[in-house]
């Protein structure tokens, strides 16, 4: 008998335990997908949600604050977003928070991130559409603006070289001084030269104007670029062209010190034809840097049609239409 | 064929019969001991060792790829959803089924059976019914110890390999979880259970007389039972996917 | 010395004559696929009396009981235990009947997981309102018991106990429910030759405390001896012969002979 009874507290403890880790564990998934606590309701509309499915979280300036209820179509371009937030951090997101799609990690799921709106704007209420934006278009503008970086500093990187041989005096001048086309194309380039650290210059100088003007205006480009990681990346992306152009303009400067020297006859005669390969790789550089700088004003213009700088330089074009007349 | 016919009208009759009374309590108490506590053990055994082995074996790679921070919730998506249920019921099958293949065969054999029939209990309800209600009950039972000592023996590695912290480790296990994945786990755990405890008294029940009987009933018991799991196993994927469409 | 040795049947038949059959069978017939077991069996159980089958090993003497006490389902025929026809009875009926039943099998059937007491109280489980409300199963147990020298062995496991042990404390799990008809298959195999004789003598010592009738089934002739009122030979599935021992002991048939070389 008291054997009996000995089993059955191990068999009731045995039960026990098992059920009451099955209900810790019940309890622990729900309270991953919020399913206990206050929550509220918030919804956000996007164009392409890249794959978000319910259950993904939902971020607040990078932490997880709640989870992806439901992905609903509503029309063929717009997509609703439900989401379920604690209701602890409902007063910190403002009625102008930006929702985003973004992705954890490299391999990553997909998830929401909210970014804070203006701090003087009333929290949102429950079953508010807060805005939101889609993160491709931002991601090709700064493709757009690294490829043109890379490709000016190769430029950079082959002009200086060129420009130390030239002033070490290496290789044949000779040829350069009876190269009458040769010396014209190279003025061209160090016009187009000028021309693109000129612009390059401009660029970089508009792109801060608009950022720091950006930053203090309200809306959605100023909560975008209010984002501090994409602050960042601009702000790189505009050092690195700062520096392209000053590199471009002392490269230029450089050269055309050179071309005069050429013209003036000074240390021509010492400089006989010999390395035909030195012509022929300088030859192949002007033709690099024409393409190069051509390539250059072609992503300016590239970049002037972008819809987040298109208004500025609009701006820009009437101020000039303004200085005409 | 004919044998799943047989296996299918003894299941019949004990659906027959469970909710016939009386019922036979104290026995079935006593089997789900023998099968639930008693297994315990092992079950415990096997699943921290698998927990260990899996992390073990998985780390090199994630740690390749830079994705140590999935390890728990890979290794807690594996063991729950598919290892701890299916060595569980393997173990069990190996364990409870040969034990009650093997007792009712012998019981069968020295017409313990036929006198409990003669004393006016019903054999069935007493010896086959109790079994199969105390290994279905069980089963998910220690499905879920398993998969604790599993993650436990996986939390282990991690934290001596990576110096894990106890709360983010299971923190990051229970991230990935859905009911998707608890749920149908254990609901096949009830399945495989029933399996175990139904072709071991079927086979015990119905085992041909003489020693060799009684070991063909156990041996046979243990065979049919391991791979009616993976056959269930397969099956409950099938149905889980079209529940949770995951 | 005969005179003696075959007092008590005398006795007991003379009661016999004038007592009702508590089993009845008629035209019996039992067949595992093409094997014919039993055909057109008939037997008959005076109250009271000790009916001993005889028969070689596979002759079916375990099959006729299984098929009285309900065991086994039959083919065709009649068996009438107590006045109720078996083969028609609804299991609830057949186990209420089986409380008046005990049956001693062959190797005695203890339930191995189970002390003796345990396998004791096993049919009272069913069986204790038989005895009304306020039954201690603790008395009984100890009775029965005691009635086979067993008391010490009541927290036992049957692993524990010799093969005659286990027999005792088998027919005390028969007796328990104090039934009215005791059927035992093959009360002696497996046992020495003087445990086998003690056995014998307990189930006759028991019969006359009890009051009960008794089929006997068994091919010890020295079993049939001590204990039979009246001997039935079953050859071929059939009632061959029946009489006293004395009877059947002296006949010049050889299928009968052979059974007393």
């Amino acid at each position: 008998m008291k054997n009996t009874t000995l089993k059955n507290i191990k068999l009731g403890a045995f039960v026990t335990v098992g059920i009451a880790l099955f209900i810790v564990a019940i309890y622990l998934i729900g309270n991953e997908k919020n399913m206990f606590g206050d929550t509220f309701e918030l919804n956000a509309l996007f164009g392409n949600v890249n794959g978000l499915q319910s259950g993904n979280n939902v971020r607040f300036s990078g932490i997880n604050v709640g989870t992806v209820e439901e992905v609903i179509i509503t029309n063929d371009s717009t997509i609703e977003v439900r989401m379920i937030i604690e209701s602890d951090v409902r007063k910190y997101i403002k009625k102008d928070a930006i929702a985003s799609i973004g992705s954890d990690g490299l391999m990553g799921n997909m998830l929401v991130n909210i970014s804070p709106g203006n701090g003087n704007r009333p929290p949102v209420e429950n079953n508010d559409y807060i805005l939101s934006y889609s993160r491709i278009k931002t991601d090709d503008i700064l493709n757009t603006l690294s490829m043109t970086n890379e490709n000016a500093a190769l430029l950079v990187s082959d002009l200086l070289k060129i420009t130390q041989n030239i002033n070490e005096g290496k290789g044949t001048f000779g040829a350069l001084l009876v190269d009458t086309v040769l010396t014209a194309a190279l003025r061209q380039t160090i016009l187009q030269l000028n021309n693109a650290a000129y612009n390059t210059e401009q660029i970089s100088d508009n792109l801060i104007k608009t950022t720091e003007k950006l930053n203090e205006d309200e809306g959605l480009l100023g909560a975008l670029i209010g984002d501090r990681g994409l602050t960042k990346k601009l702000d790189t992306i505009m050092e690195n062209l700062t520096n392209t152009s000053d590199y471009l303009t002392a490269t230029s400067s450089k050269l055309e010190t050179f071309i005069d020297h050429l013209e003036d006859g000074e240390g021509v005669v010492s400089m006989v034809v010999h390395d035909t390969v030195f012509v022929n790789d300088l030859k192949q550089t002007v033709a690099n840097i024409n393409e190069g700088s051509a390539r250059f004003n072609e992503n300016m213009e590239a970049l002037k049609h972008n819809f987040l700088f298109r208004r500025y330089f609009k701006r820009q074009a009437k101020k000039q239409n303004k200085k005409f007349k | 064929m004919t044998e799943t016919g047989e296996i299918s009208r003894f299941a019949a009759r004990f659906f027959k019969e469970v909710f016939k009374p009386p019922y036979e309590f104290r026995e079935l108490l006593r089997q789900s001991y023998e099968i639930g506590w008693n297994s315990l053990p092992l079950v415990g055994l096997t699943g921290f060792i698998m927990g260990l082995v899996l992390t073990l074996q998985t780390r090199p790679t994630l740690v390749e790829f830079g994705a140590e921070s999935w390890m728990p919730s890979m290794v807690g998506i594996a063991i729950i959803r598919e290892i701890g249920p299916v060595i569980t019921a393997l173990i069990c099958a190996g364990r409870v089924g040969s034990s009650i293949g093997a007792e009712l065969g012998s019981m069968k054999v020295t017409e313990q059976i036929d006198a409990m029939e003669v004393s006016g209990t019903n054999p069935f309800k007493y010896l086959v019914i109790t079994r199969v209600v105390a290994a279905t009950l069980m089963l998910p039972l220690l499905v879920i110890m398993a998969d604790a000592v599993a993650l436990f023996g996986s939390y282990l590695v991690e934290n001596l390999k990576g110096a894990v912290s106890f709360e983010l480790y299971f923190s990051q296990v229970f991230e990935f979880l859905n009911f998707g994945d608890v749920i149908p786990s254990i609901t096949k755990s009830f399945f495989f259970g029933f399996a175990i405890g139904l072709i071991g008294c079927y086979k015990g029940y119905f085992s041909k007389k003489g020693t060799e009987g009684v070991g063909k009933a156990a041996n046979t018991a243990v065979v049919v039972t391991s791979v009616l799991v993976f056959i269930l196993d397969f099956i409950a994927v099938l149905v889980a996917d079209i529940f949770y469409e995951l | 010395m005969g005179q003696t040795l075959y007092q008590h049947i005398d006795e007991a038949n003379e009661a016999l004559d004038r007592s009702k059959a508590v089993i009845e069978v008629e035209n019996l017939s039992k067949s595992f696929g093409d094997n014919h077991v039993l055909q057109n069996f008939n037997l008959i159980l005076k109250e009271g009396e000790n009916l001993v089958v005889l028969g070689k090993s596979g002759s079916g003497k375990s099959v006729l009981i299984k098929c009285i006490v309900g065991l086994i389902g039959i083919d065709s025929g009649k068996i009438n235990v107590l006045g109720k026809n078996i083969p028609g009875l609804e299991q609830e009926e057949l186990d209420r009947l089986r409380a008046e039943i005990g049956f001693l099998f062959q190797g005695s059937a203890l339930y191995d997981s189970m002390t003796v007491r345990e396998n004791l109280e096993f049919p009272l489980r069913r069986h204790v309102a038989k005895f009304g409300e306020n039954v201690d199963s603790l008395q009984l147990v100890r009775e029965a018991l005691h009635s086979v020298g067993l008391e010490e062995t009541m927290d036992l496991m049957p692993a524990e106990l010799s093969g005659g042990m286990k027999k005792r404390v088998a027919l005390a799990r028969a007796l328990i429910l104090k039934p009215k008809i005791i059927f035992y298959d093959e009360p002696t195999s497996g046992l020495d030759p003087i445990t086998a004789k003690e056995i014998c003598y307990l189930m006759l010592e028991l019969q006359q405390k009890f009051h009960t009738s008794s089929l006997i089934i068994t091919h010890d002739m020295e079993c049939a001896r001590i204990t039979s009122n009246r001997v039935v030979i079953l050859i071929d599935g059939q009632n061959y012969a029946q009489g006293d021992y004395r009877e059947l002991e002296n006949s010049k048939d050889p299928n009968i002979k052979a059974f007393f070389k």
